[in-house]
């Protein structure tokens, strides 16, 4: 009995821990299957909250385009102002995204 | 729920079949599962690769953008810097007469395409079954469609809605233009037969003032103002003449004499008409405008087919003006139906487009044969409440109204066919096939009592209207029963006022054949970018505002 329990139980023990590395390896893969699915997810938003800016930038930058080149010369100072406060918020946007 | 986008392809380790023969299963499970689990690594490998892919795509499009906005603000620093000295300089004048600023913005649309499809998605379509192969079906077809559509068809909803977005705004541009001619109407009829009625109308109102204020009474419903209050011996007259109309409903019962009174008293009221100021209801305004010119012309018409004597005198001062604003191509569309009768009391009104005359055209087949007619005292005069805009159905019960004055069934044919041919009747042409018009026999019979009565007067016509007059009698049932055949026989009138209607007729017909053009082309280019075009057009019909043209040039531009 003995002898026939140690082979079996070696087979056993070996099984059980054959599974467990088994099971250490599927769980990694699962986290990093979470992970890729989370770093996706949250590439997107940021990625669309940059989308957002830029075009709201581009659409102020058109008009300031059209009131400097259309109006000509009317309002210059103001125009100086917007292109400012734009210049500003584009050195922001650019700093915050490079930073992550 | 979410769709899952990308799937691990080993989906079980170990839910194999074990291979027979083996004598340690439990290592054999082992190595199996090890196996799996490098397969797995390999497709999780392949799907990060693809997600870190989009996500770098998507940034690096960012950041052309950045780099572009950048380049875009340093110009326009350097070119605000520059203006400063240069002060403001026809500031004024600039603002107003520049193009408004327009943004163009990129609208997302199409976005669920078949094109936008994430590529691991793609792969996961591509495992699954094909559809039958319906296709090779689709040159046995007779329609040109693709076998395939009928039993799937992606694009339908989108093909549903983009057909009823076209469909309302061509509706709400119609709109705009009936409400647009609604309006500028009102101001151009008014001024056209003014000026030669006021001396006639003048006279007659010396002549029988009091008598022409009681027809108006009785014979328009109390529509128009009685311009004197019932009076004098007249009374009797107007009164017979009333009870005639009320009573037999054939206006050949009455003598001559009296048929001419009647015609000269509806021209009178026609001429009446325009000079009061246009009713309370503007559109009943609107619609005498415009429907007296058309009504004297029928009058004139029917003068020619009746005695007429003072009538025929007047008729060509009235039928000058009417060739130019009728609408020939109404008449040309509803000589096919049956609203002859009803047309010809409205020939002007036709300016409400083609669709709404057929619809009416199908309501109103029961109104027609009485009304139709003539009337042309209060024939003449009830056109006119209708509304030029609206359609059909509304002149009919007026028209049905004035049935009752005066109707004569053989009466039918003359009016349709003088209506077609809108300055005189056309000489008769060969009796058409008697299919076409199940009452000319009748007309035909009732015709010989009217030629009698009109031989007396033919003398009395003036102008072209005498040559017509005799071939009239017998080729007035023909007129009738050849609607259809009407824009060609015309021309066999040697008139310059039926070349001229013809030639206005043919423009007409050309210009619709353009705009359908146009819309063909259009609907062609606009197969690419459907999706703003129609987003816009919903723009135009919510904002209910006049910018087609503008998003037609917006249209150019993109």
């Amino acid at each position: 009995m003995a002898g026939q329990e140690d082979p079996v139980q070696r087979e056993i023990h070996q099984d059980w821990a054959n599974r467990e590395y088994i099971e250490v390896i599927t769980s990694s893969i699962k986290k990093i299957a979470d992970f890729l699915n989370s770093f996706d997810m949250s590439c997107r938003s940021r990625l669309a909250t940059l989308n957002e800016k830029l075009t709201a930038l581009e659409r102020r930058i058109e008009y300031i385009e059209a009131r400097v080149s259309m109006s000509g010369k009317v309002l210059p100072h103001e125009a100086r102002q917007g292109l400012c406060r734009e210049n500003a918020r584009f050195h922001v946007l650019l700093k915050q995204t490079w930073k992550r | 729920m979410p769709l899952v986008k990308r799937n691990i392809d080993p989906r079980h380790l170990c839910h194999t079949a074990l291979p027979r023969g083996i004598k340690n299963e439990l290592e054999c499970v082992t190595n199996i599962s090890l196996a799996n689990i490098i397969r797995q690594l390999s497709s999780l490998s392949k799907y990060a690769e693809d997600i870190f892919g989009e996500l770098f795509n998507e940034a690096h499009s960012f950041s052309f953008r950045v780099n572009s906005l950048q380049e875009r603000v340093d110009r326009l620093s350097v070119s605000v810097t520059q203006l400063d000295p240069k002060e403001e300089e026809l500031s004024l004048q600039d603002i107003t007469m520049r193009k408004a600023f327009r943004s163009s913005t990129i609208q997302d649309q199409q976005l669920f395409d078949r094109k936008t499809l994430p590529i691991p998605l793609q792969e996961t379509y591509d495992v699954c079954e094909q559809p039958p192969p319906l296709n090779i079906l689709t040159p046995y077809r007779d329609d040109g469609k693709e076998g395939l559509k009928f039993y799937t068809n992606p694009s339908y909803f989108f093909d549903l809605w983009k057909e009823k977005m076209l469909q309302d705004t061509e509706d709400k541009r119609k709109e705009k233009r009936k409400q647009k001619k609604n309006l500028d109407r009102p101001h151009e009829p008014e001024k056209v037969p003014r000026a030669p009625h006021d001396r006639r109308r003048e006279w007659q109102k010396l002549a029988q003032g009091p008598e022409l204020a009681e027809d108006d009474a009785n014979l328009l419903h109390k529509h128009i103002e009685v311009a004197n209050g019932p009076a004098s011996h007249f009374e009797t007259r107007p009164q017979t003449y009333v009870d005639h109309m009320d009573g037999s409903y054939s206006l050949s019962a009455l003598p001559f004499s009296q048929m001419s009174e009647l015609l000269t008293r509806a021209e009178e009221r026609v001429l009446v008409r325009p000079h009061e100021p246009p009713p309370p209801p503007p559109m009943h305004g609107v619609g005498d405008a415009k429907p007296i010119p058309t009504c004297i012309s029928s009058a004139t018409g029917l003068i020619e087919n009746r005695p007429q004597s003072p009538a025929t005198g007047r008729t060509p001062v009235f039928v000058s003006p009417t060739p130019p604003p009728p609408p020939p191509p109404l008449p040309s569309a509803l000589s096919t139906s049956s609203l002859r009768a009803s047309m010809t009391s409205t020939p002007p009104p036709p300016v409400p487009p083609p669709p709404p005359p057929p619809t009416t055209a199908l309501q109103a087949p029961a109104v027609p044969p009485p009304p139709a007619p003539l009337q042309i005292a209060p024939g003449v005069l009830h056109p006119a409440p209708p509304p030029i805009a609206p359609p059909l159905v509304q002149p009919s019960p007026p028209v049905a109204r004035a049935a009752p004055v005066c109707e004569t069934v053989p009466v039918h044919p003359l009016p349709q066919g003088e209506v077609q041919g809108l300055p005189p009747p056309p000489p008769p042409p060969p009796l058409p096939p008697p299919g076409i018009r199940p009452s000319s026999p009748v007309t035909v019979a009732a015709l010989t009592h009217p030629p009698s009565g009109l031989h007396p007067a033919p003398s009395t016509a003036p102008g072209p209207h005498v040559p017509l007059m005799p071939p009239s009698p017998p080729s007035q049932v023909i007129p009738a029963s050849e609607p259809k055949r009407h824009p060609s026989t015309l021309p066999v009138i040697s008139d310059a006022r039926s070349v001229l209607l013809e030639a206005i007729r043919k423009g007409i017909q050309l210009r619709k054949v353009e705009e359908q053009r146009e819309q063909e082309a259009k609907h062609e280019r606009i197969e690419n970018d459907v999706a703003t075009i129609l987003s816009r057009r919903i723009a135009v019909e919510y904002s209910d505002s006049e910018d087609d043209s503008e998003f037609d040039e917006v249209d150019w531009l993109e």
